[in-house]
């Protein structure tokens, strides 16, 4: 669709909430996705890590003829190999997901490319809507599904948020037939990463409503009593207009019809 | 006499081109997969299987039957003393009067084909089916006449060459139809090809009273080299022998009357979609297609050959993802030809090869693969259930007497109540019964039938080898579909954990407690009950009685539906169809609901969770749905200390 | 309507006799006796206007039939305790002053909407809590673009950079992270604090530590001067580490400020923006309520079985600005697309406003639907689950309602125009 873009979309292992298996990762499936939209067959996913990881197979069954692997043991960071990868090939556009969902997850390669590369970087990107030659249009993602337009100079970074396409479905087939390009590559250990004490997570304490009384009572009181007016008010007896109105109130009050 | 040698000549002719007709059609069929059958066995079984099986299908139709009988065997009669009398002239009396009854024979079945016709039933095809009956009766009656003067009725040469000339006219109209369109694509092929098919049948075990019903499995080789393509994606893709199954159909339309799809307006109609594989095999389009459409897609649009996608152009996806597997228009057809077989491999590679399961299908694929189970709910969370119900768990006790496997049931709350109730009846009949916890995995159904048999495969594995670490006597499971997988479709992976083991849907368990005075239970004092069949528990796997008994223990004299037992009508539920939901005009558990309603009953039993869920999403009033083991338990006396 | 009657009120502090209700309360058979009593219990004044205390009518008789003296005053919603805790409230907060810091604790806050959330105080509750830890810090809140904020010293803020030039409007990371270089070589702050936020928070702080070098700490939510502990592998891991220099904080990672007033003195900056740009913020576009995935949903009108005209149904979201959802019945009969089903088995919502038309609510609706703040229903059937769940209920047709909504919101459309009309003029 768009002429002679060079697009790269960096895929990782991802973590399925529930089961904490590896899966491919949600956002990562969207920069795929895009990346696709954007330059079709020619797209390249790279992923640094293990080439033997299955996952990397599901990514491949989006319709991906090969996969480009940087292989990298477990621990290691990932930037400088990325950094050296997109030095050597000329690239127009990176995507990346926002987050990983496995390891720190700080969300902070696509920055450190961006700011080792200095390229531009668009964070929380919903679509790419136009590439010339040299800048695209993207909208970003706001919360609440809002958009917002920003063109940006090519070559750029952008991390792909949730609200982008959805990932489409992994095929099995051509997931197995794809050829994976195993690069090796001088790899650097992460060692700040290796001082860390990783737990499980605890569940973090519900925040209690304190109540700042004066007297005793006040307290004993705010500890004990049942918050007032949990029940719903029904509207039974009155006119349509009374009961439309009350809800239009409703509405206007909570500031969601302006 | 100029019919001495005319008639012969006639006859030889189109002997010939029949033969011409029947290779080109074998080799046809012979562009499919290679298959194993053993040919031999199979043909000599072939006049068995015909007479005793597919005729016990077209019994149904008692009508049908006794015109098939009468017209059939009478044109096989004579065809055969059409030979010997009129292309080799063996000059017998006997032959020659035989002949003449076989024609008579046949003349008297052709009348009743023809009278079907005059006013025919809307799932028969027309076009030239309508033709048939009067080629049947054409060639009746001009070799009736022919064999007159042989039978030494009339004499040699009697009628001029007037008559002659008719006759001969009238021999290659009939003739043509009989032998020359036998294997050249007219009606009689199904004579032909289904011939065959009886014979090269790639479920022979549901001959002579078998039942064949599992998936047969997709072979993804030896793990180093990939197939180049998975599932099926153009008619050659098929088995040989699926493909001269599809070549048997008599486009009867009886698959079509019974599918809850085509009932339901959803782009699916069974007889459509084999005659599609035959347009697809032999080349062509859909324009003489004479039957029903799949609804909502006109005719004529449709194109095929040998080598082309099957879903671009020939058939569209929808129309695969509309079945709902039920099985029932296999039940239905007389030429045991496997409908679902076909449609599974057909989305296996749209699951497969192109990712394309609609809906939500990709969603619950993707949270079977990740969770295994097909709504992505925490895989720790399965055994929640039962956390008040004091199981033993087969990691702990290692062996039990009965293994009760949950299913995914587990995770809803709405089967969670079956699952107590079951546990309960088992409790109070003190079976040595255990679960294995967190360690049961989705069966694989959904997966399997929306084609990704990867997954099911993968699962099947798994299971088999935790249950392989066990003791066990016998697994019970409330849910059919899983049921179906345990008894039918995981012996195709080599484990021996399932040997010995008798698979039991708990509707069979509880009828053996019940028969042997396990459960205590009082009368069912309630309003009218019906009981609707679920598909994987009656024609899957043939239990249509244990849930009858069980309810006739409790005094409950099930008001049947007129849809029940074999004709039982799916509840929409199976197959994946209510995650792939392709839209039609209404809804399958509507139309089986209402099927409930005009029993009069105020409650319908089930024995599946699956068709709890569909039969309660219809909107209310309804009857009250409640699994058997829900009404058991009700009416449960639980002895106090 | 409670703050004017309040203000009517405090106009009246001085003493008003009600002579007919002193003459009741001196006449003990008056049948209105007991309740003038109790409502002026304890402040009771004779005829001179001196103030009288009658020790015996303090206190009521409890349901056990016990007598309790309720000192606190909290079963009497009468005026005088009204009163009272308006003077409460008046009552100013102790100053909390820093002078001559030594050291900055930098909050860069999201600041939607030009005010401080929710997230933004409790991060400037953490940056105090990061301050006692050494002497004299300063918590130094950065702001960019409109600011409305009226409170910042209850929030906490000791100093304040705000940046309210046009380059820093919208969306202008570029400019923003300029600002913050800045601040970093003039101030060289001992932390910096970002909320880890959508909305716009992680992005700056990642910028910035990515421009700094330093690696950061994110999504964390205990923090103190030596050690942090953040999330990690989606939420599922913790990890401790050396607490860095910049950290980007989980909500509720502190309390926020509520004890203490604070100085907000500007903090003087020298601004001198002088990037190449790269990014053009085009400014946000205008959403179609409707094409809003149903999930991320402020404000949904949701139908169900109840609904018979459709066409009324579309043009009373249209007319309301709401997105379309629907229940399962409604999608099964072809009457919305399965996109738009909100439940269990369909998509999970978290509007802050679902009013459900004619849903009586399915258990796998009402799970569905968990995540949202107010509930409205519109149903026939008084005793519906839906109707029990709403925060409000309206027992009606649906048709008769929604033709209402229509025209109110027509109605307060055309008003708004006509405002912004008479504004621009």
């Amino acid at each position: 669709m768009q002429p002679n873009v060079n697009v790269i979309s960096l895929v990782s292992v991802g973590r399925h909430p529930q089961s904490g298996r590896a899966r491919r990762a949600e956002q990562d499936g969207r920069a795929v996705e895009l990346g696709l939209k954007l330059a079709g067959k020619n797209l390249t996913v790279v992923h640094a890590g293990n080439p033997q990881e299955p996952v990397l197979r599901q990514y491949a069954g989006m319709g991906l003829s090969s996969l480009t692997v940087l292989e990298q043991a477990q621990g290691c960071d990932a930037l400088p190999a990325l950094v050296s990868f997109l030095t050597e090939n000329s690239v127009n556009i990176v995507l990346t997901g926002v987050r990983s969902e496995n390891g720190e997850s700080s969300g902070m390669l696509p920055y450190l490319l961006a700011d080792q590369l200095n390229w531009p970087l668009v964070p929380r990107v919903a679509d790419i809507v136009s590439v010339s030659a040299e800048s695209a249009e993207v909208l970003l993602a706001l919360p609440r599904g809002q958009r917002r337009s920003v063109i940006v100079t090519l070559p750029f970074i952008a991390s792909v948020d949730n609200a982008a396409q959805e990932a489409r479905q992994t095929a099995f087939g051509p997931g197995l037939r794809a050829d994976f390009h195993v690069l090796a590559m001088d790899t650097v250990v992460d060692e700040a990463a290796h001082q860390w004490k990783i737990t499980a997570a605890k569940p973090r304490p519900k925040r209690l409503k304190v109540v700042k009384a004066k007297t005793a009572a006040d307290r004993m009181k705010a500890a004990t009593a049942k918050p007032v007016g949990s029940g719903g008010k029904i509207m039974k007896n009155e006119t349509p207009e009374e009961k439309a109105k009350a809800i239009f109130d409703l509405l206007l009050e909570e500031k969601v019809v302006r | 006499m100029m019919l001495d040698w005319l008639v012969p000549t006639l006859i030889s002719v189109l002997l010939v081109l029949a033969g011409i007709g029947a290779v080109r059609r074998m080799n046809m069929w012979r562009a499919g997969q290679a298959e194993k059958v053993d040919m031999l066995a199979g043909l000599l079984a072939m006049p068995k299987r015909y007479l005793h099986d597919l005729h016990h299908v077209v019994d149904r139709d008692k009508y049908i039957s006794r015109t098939h009988v009468a017209t059939g065997g009478g044109f096989v009669l004579a065809m055969v003393l059409v030979v010997f009398v009129h292309l080799f002239g063996v000059d017998s009396k006997i032959l020659a009067w035989a002949l003449l009854a076989a024609l008579v024979m046949m003349f008297c079945g052709a009348l009743f084909v023809y009278k079907r016709r005059i006013n025919p039933p809307s799932r028969l095809s027309k076009g030239p089916w309508m033709r048939l009956p009067k080629s049947l009766l054409t060639f009746s009656i001009t070799f009736f006449v022919l064999t007159l003067p042989a039978a030494g009725v009339l004499p040699e040469g009697f009628g001029g060459w007037l008559l002659t000339l008719v006759l001969s006219v009238l021999i290659l109209m009939s003739l043509s139809e009989m032998l020359f369109g036998m294997t050249w694509g007219g009606p009689m092929k199904h004579a032909f090809a289904g011939a065959l098919h009886l014979a090269f049948h790639r479920r022979p075990e549901r001959f002579g009273g078998g039942r064949s019903t599992g998936l047969k499995p997709v072979d993804f080789g030896d793990g180093v080299s990939v197939k180049e393509v998975l599932g099926v994606a153009k008619p050659t893709d098929f088995k040989w022998n699926q493909l001269l199954g599809f070549d048997a159909c008599v486009q009867c339309g009886r698959c079509e009357a019974v599918c809850p799809a085509f009932a339901a307006g959803q782009p699916l109609n069974p007889k459509k979609l084999i005659q599609d594989m035959v347009v697809g095999f032999a080349g062509g389009t859909d324009e003489n297609y004479a039957g029903s459409p799949y609804p909502g897609i006109d005719l004529g649009h449709a194109k095929g050959a040998p080598n082309q996608i099957i879903t671009d152009g020939l058939i569209h996806p929808d129309t695969l993802w509309s079945c709902t597997t039920c099985r029932a228009c296999v039940e239905e057809c007389p030429m045991m030809i496997e409908h679902v077989d076909a449609i599974v491999d057909m989305r296996r590679f749209l699951t497969l090869e192109k990712g394309s399961t609609p809906n939500k299908g990709a969603q619950v694929l993707e949270n079977i693969i990740a969770t295994d189970n097909p709504n992505g709910y925490a895989p720790a969370s399965r055994t929640h259930w039962a956390a008040d119900q004091n199981l033993p768990v087969m990691k702990d006790v290692k062996q039990a007497d009965v293994l009760f496997w949950v299913s995914d049931g587990a995770f809803d709350m709405r089967s969670q109540r079956i699952l107590r109730a079951f546990v309960k009846l088992m409790k109070a009949a003190n079976v040595d019964v255990a679960i294995l916890g967190d360690e049961e995995l989705d069966s694989g159904d959904v997966a399997r039938r929306l084609g990704d048999d990867a997954t099911f495969q993968s699962l099947a594995k798994r299971n088999l080898a935790t249950l392989s670490t066990y003791q066990f006597n016998k697994i019970v499971t409330t849910d059919p579909h899983a049921f179906h997988c345990l008894k039918n479709e995981y012996g195709d992976f080599g484990s021996d954990a399932l040997q010995n083991v008798e698979v039991l849907h708990h509707t069979t368990f509880l009828n053996r407690l019940v028969k042997d005075g396990l459960l205590q239970l009082e009368p069912f004092k309630g309003g009218k009950v019906t009981y609707h069949d679920p598909c994987y528990l009656g024609r899957y796997n043939g239990e249509y009685e244990a849930p009858r008994e069980l309810l006739a223990s409790l005094g409950i004299d099930v008001a049947e539906m007129e849809r029940s037992k074999f004709r039982s009508r799916c509840c929409g539920g199976g197959g994946g169809a209510p995650i792939t939901d392709i839209p039609g005009e209404r809804r399958i558990a509507d139309m089986r609901m209402e099927d409930v309603v005009s029993t009069g009953a105020s409650m319908v039993a089930v024995g599946c969770q699956q068709c709890t869920a569909m039969l309660e999403g219809v909107v209310e009033p309804r009857p009250v749905v409640k699994d058997i083991a829900e009404i058991l338990a009700g009416q449960l006396i639980e002895e106090t200390h | 309507m409670s703050d004017f009657s309040s203000t009517a009120r405090s106009l009246n502090n001085g003493v008003r006799r009600d002579p007919r209700n002193e003459w009741i309360a001196r006449n003990r058979l008056h049948p209105l006796h007991d309740s003038v009593m109790s409502a002026r219990q304890g402040e009771v004044r004779g005829p001179s206007g001196l103030l009288r205390k009658n020790p015996h009518i303090i206190g009521f008789i409890g349901p056990n039939g016990i007598k309790r003296i309720d000192r606190a005053n909290l079963s009497s919603t009468e005026l005088n305790s009204k009163k009272r805790t308006s003077e409460a409230q008046e009552t100013l907060l102790p100053l909390h002053i820093v002078e001559n810091p030594d050291g900055y604790i930098m909050v860069v806050a999201d600041m939607v909407g030009g005010r401080l959330t929710r997230h933004d105080k409790d991060i400037l509750g953490l940056a105090h809590q990061l301050a006692t830890e050494k002497a004299a810090v300063a918590v130094v809140l950065v702001c960019f673009g409109e600011n409305k904020e009226t409170q910042f010293d209850l929030a906490g803020v000791d100093r304040l950079i705000h940046l309210a030039g046009q380059e820093f409007n919208g969306f202008a990371p570029e400019a923003r992270l300029a600002a913050l270089e800045q601040i970093e070589t003039q101030f060289y702050p001992d932390y910096w604090l970002f909320p880890d936020s959508v909305n716009g928070g992680a992005d700056l702080a990642s910028r910035l530590a990515a421009r700094l070098g330093e690696r950061p700490a994110t999504q964390a939510w205990q923090v103190n001067g030596t050690q942090t502990i953040c999330r990690g592998a989606s939420s599922s891991v913790d990890i401790s580490r050396a607490t860095p220099r910049i950290l980007m904080l989980l909500e509720e990672c502190a309390d926020a400020i509520d004890r203490t007033r604070h100085q907000v003195l500007p903090l003087a900056l020298d601004v001198n923006v002088n990037t190449k740009q790269r990014l053009f913020d085009q400014g946000q576009i205008a959403v179609d309520s409707n094409a809003v995935p149903l999930a991320e949903a402020e404000f949904i009108l949701s139908a169900g079985n109840g609904i018979h005209n459709w066409d009324q149904f579309h043009a009373a979201a249209a007319a309301l600005g709401a997105t379309e959802g629907a229940s399962r019945v409604a999608v099964d009969d072809g009457f919305m697309p399965r996109s738009r089903q909100v439940g269990a088995s369909g998509t999970w919502v978290t509007a802050r406003v679902y009013v459900a038309v004619g849903i009586s609510g399915a258990i796998q609706h009402m799970q569905g639907i968990g995540q949202c703040d107010k509930v409205v229903a519109i149903n026939t059937d008084a005793g519906c689950d839906m109707v029990k769940r709403a925060d409000l209920a309206v027992i009606a047709d649906s048709e008769e309602i929604l033709a209402e909504l229509t025209r109110l919101a027509q109605q307060h459309a055309s008003l708004a125009s006509l405002e912004e009309k008479s504004d621009a003029a």
